[in-house]
């Protein structure tokens, strides 16, 4: 299968060129437009395992409840947007597992098992998702940024703040942490938590945290009943 | 009409040169910047319908007097900007997707049928052009153009616009599992011979993003 990446980097779209009997499967929203014979179908789970419970895992990390399945019956392409301005990093695994924030992942080849990883109950205030993907086997995955998106080669340790984690490799060891060490210090500087990574690996971030953006919305944004 | 488009894809803005005496339409309210012997008139370009579909009543007409002007059009949302130059043939725009158009150019809203209109979320209208010249509009995020020769199937709310020689159709998208869960539920298909463009970005999914940020009233009240 080749991904095609255009429009980059605010408008970013992928464009899968599925050849006969393949298959994409596309977190449920991420559909734009498919050219050539294309089978659809919603499912609450990839291959056999999971099931429902997998589902439910899924619509509490953020990503929807169901996942979207693509399968090609003859050449043919399929599209795939985010809803947010920003990159795409197409990454082809072989073998390596990638950790990858709740919101950001948008597609993966079938050979790509997917799975939720519960993050602990300090992920909770953190304010980001509480689940994060793990994607492991062999094929591309599809995974989106808010802004552009940067590698960072750590050797050591590095510190990123949670909102701006894309994707990291599982080689490395992290530690979700508050900014400061005093509460108070850590909520009024506005950087909550962060991520403490040692190891060897590659982590992405996007320039953009979403939920900073969110933030700067809010008060402008109609309030709901609770 | 010569024009150029600047900043693309993100913040697209267009210049167009107007030929003394010439006149160019632009949506209302989206002219931002223009020469001194242009003149400005409103047009109101018909009732009901119009008023239905959620566009504006008006279009802005623009006259370059006596000698050659120019007239700088800034769309309302942060996209691309796309042009197609007619020759007698027709071309179809989603009724957010309209910019401006030149003289001999004109400009109607066709009703969709209501079961296309009703479930496609791209309105209830589509605004056709048609005659000789030139066609401005804008897309949301970048705009790509998709050849269709056989069929193709699109979400709503990426359509800006098509050419003549596609027919399209409001489909349901896998089973009834799809339509409750999968995000997508209806789709358009489109058929025949020609060209869709479609927007990287759509309001919609911004939207329902942002709908998670509101902030939660805890009243009693029941208002």
């Amino acid at each position: 299968m080749i991904i095609e990446k255009k429009c980059e980097p605010a408008s970013t779209i992928a464009i899968c060129h599925l050849e006969p009997g393949e298959v994409i499967y596309a977190e449920s929203g991420a559909f734009m437009a498919m050219k050539g014979p294309v089978q659809f179908e919603t499912s609450t789970r990839q291959k056999s395992g999971g099931g429902f419970l997998k589902g439910l895992k899924r619509l509490v990390s953020g990503e929807s409840f169901f996942i979207n399945k693509f399968t090609a019956t003859a050449k043919s392409q399929v599209y795939l947007g985010t809803a947010l301005p920003g990159d795409m990093l197409i990454k082809k695994l072989n073998g390596e597992k990638l950790i990858i924030q709740g919101g950001s992942f948008v597609a993966s080849e079938p050979d790509v098992n997917i799975d939720l990883e519960w993050q602990g109950l300090k992920s909770i205030f953190s304010g980001e998702n509480i689940f994060w993907v793990k994607a492991k086997g062999t094929g591309h995955v599809i995974i989106n940024s808010f802004g552009f998106i940067y590698p960072i080669e750590v050797n050591g340790e590095y510190v990123v703040d949670t909102g701006h984690i894309v994707a990291f490799e599982e080689t490395l060891n992290f530690e979700i942490s508050k900014a400061s060490s005093g509460w108070i210090q850590s909520f009024l500087s506005g950087e909550g938590f962060i991520c403490r990574f040692k190891g060897q690996g590659i982590v992405w971030c996007q320039s953009h945290s979403p939920r900073g953006f969110g933030h700067e919305l809010r008060p402008y944004l109609k309030s709901k009943r609770g | 009409m010569e024009f150029k488009v600047d900043h693309r894809p993100e913040f697209s803005w267009l210049t167009v040169q107007v030929p003394a005496n010439k006149k160019l339409f632009v949506e209302a309210g989206a002219m931002a910047t223009m020469s001194t012997n242009m003149s400005m008139k409103a047009l109101f370009k018909g009732g009901l319908r119009r008023f239905i579909s959620g566009e504006s009543l008006f279009l802005s007409e623009y006259k370059s007097e006596q000698i050659n002007g120019e007239v700088c059009v800034a769309p309302g949302v942060t996209g691309d900007i796309g042009h197609v130059l007619l020759n007698g043939q027709k071309f179809y725009l989603s009724s957010s997707a309209y910019l401006a158009h030149s003289e001999g150019v004109s400009y109607s809203t066709k009703f969709q049928k209501l079961s296309q209109g009703l479930l496609s979320g791209a309105g209830w209208f589509l605004i056709e052009m048609s005659g000789q010249g030139d066609v401005w509009f804008n897309a949301y995020g970048a705009l790509e153009v998709i050849d269709v020769n056989d069929e193709i199937l699109l979400d709503n709310g990426h359509i800006v616009g098509f050419t003549e020689g596609v027919q399209y159709e409001i489909i349901k998208l896998g089973g009834y599992k799809s339509l409750l869960f999968s995000g997508e539920g209806f789709v358009c298909r489109f058929r025949g011979q020609g060209k869709v463009f479609i927007q990287t970005k759509k309001p919609a999914s911004l939207i329902s993003w942002a709908d998670g940020f509101r902030p939660i009233r805890r009243d009693s009240s029941g208002d």
